[in-house]
């Protein structure tokens, strides 16, 4: 007769335990895995984490203010990105469309998991959607639809998730604990500047992308003068408009040539 | 500055696009499908809207054009060294310390 393990935890705080049974075994193989994966690239986030931590509070956001930001949110460059707004005080339709902007890629990503999700509880797919961060995608999108097997593929994502959320939760825990080790006039806002560069320089390296970038910067700094701060929508849009002109551009040259 | 209960009624906002686009087509059903054409198109988006945010404040001063300014120097320092080094802190010391130099140190 198989021993049944007790369980020290009430299950509506962590609903996804399963008896000991294969299902079990195959979900902890794919947890086991997925972690293995996951470690390296989740502690490369603490930097991002901390630095993101000292943004919010140098913007002015409140310790609890910036810790609920980093629960609520949990997307560094929506983060990062709306904080300047948030600092001007900016309307809040404005400071949603920009954020809804900058986590658009995560349509993308959405689009080409979905099938890995297939037959799971609404309330999983609601935790995965938003445990679904780049490092995640990247690493894990490829093995996860390959696999046919449903509970270590639930393993294989959610265990690496939950790490990257714990890494990005406990760095942003200490980017706002110290931030106050800063004197006030040290300009540390521009840490949040400093950031969204450090972002931006590796997408850049495409002829494309640099054309959208170009377009989209010195756009929201000419238009800042149309009302209803429509300049940085304005200034976004035609930024994609030109990035995507451009590679229909060099794709009919290297057709021609 | 966004402050009190609008600060949180702003967070929550941003926070629903999180889960928006994130869980769009996990939730949604895995028989939809996005346009070709409209995918190529938004992963120009963050490209965009980053820069869209990078460049009025390394551009402007008090909302007036002015390239002559302390921020673009340390902006172009945080470039050289998000290009040429592939440590992660790198771009945060040298910007933060041309900056800080730059104002304290010189009083520009």
């Amino acid at each position: 007769m198989p021993v049944r393990r007790l369980r020290w935890y009430p299950r509506t705080l962590f609903p996804f335990q399963v008896k000991a049974s294969p299902m079990n075994e195959s979900f902890k193989r794919g947890a086991r895995e997925g972690l293995q994966l996951m470690l390296p690239m989740s502690v490369g986030l603490l930097p991002w984490a901390i630095v993101t931590g000292v943004a919010m509070r140098s913007t002015g956001l409140s310790a609890v203010e910036s810790l609920g930001m980093n629960l609520i949110v949990y997307a560094g460059t929506a983060q990062l990105g709306t904080l300047p707004l948030i600092a001007a005080g900016a309307p809040l339709w404005l400071i949603f469309v920009t954020a809804l902007v900058l986590n658009l890629r995560f349509v993308i990503f959405s689009a080409a998991l979905a099938p890995a999700f297939h037959g799971q509880s609404w309330s999983k797919r609601l935790l995965s959607g938003y445990l679904l961060v780049d490092g995640l995608f990247v690493l894990c999108a490829d093995r996860l639809l390959r696999s046919d097997d449903p509970h270590w593929r639930w393993g294989f994502y959610v265990a690496p998730a939950l790490l990257c959320w714990s890494m990005w939760q406990l760095g942003g825990l200490v980017g706002v604990l110290g931030a106050g080790v800063f004197p006030k006039d040290w300009s540390l806002e521009f840490m949040t500047t400093i950031a969204l560069m450090v972002m931006l320089v590796p997408m850049v390296k495409q002829r494309a992308m640099l054309v959208a970038a170009l377009v989209g910067g010195l756009g929201a700094v000419l238009l800042r003068g149309v009302p209803l701060r429509l300049g940085v929508i304005a200034g976004i849009a035609l930024g994609i408009a030109a990035g995507f002109i451009a590679e229909r551009w060099s794709e009919k040259r290297r057709q021609a040539w | 500055m966004v402050e009190g209960a609008w600060l949180w009624l702003t967070l929550f906002a941003i926070g629903s696009t999180t889960i928006l686009t994130r869980g769009s087509f996990v939730l949604g059903g895995e028989g939809a499908r996005l346009p070709p054409a409209l995918q190529r198109a938004l992963r120009y988006a963050p490209a965009a809207a980053l820069s869209a945010l990078i460049m009025p404040d390394l551009l402007l001063d008090a909302g007036a054009f002015d390239p002559a300014n302390p921020k673009l120097v340390a902006g172009i320092v945080v470039a050289l060294a998000a290009v040429r080094s592939r440590n992660p802190w790198l771009p945060f010391f040298a910007g933060m310390g041309v900056l800080l130099v730059l104002r304290k140190g010189l009083g520009w």
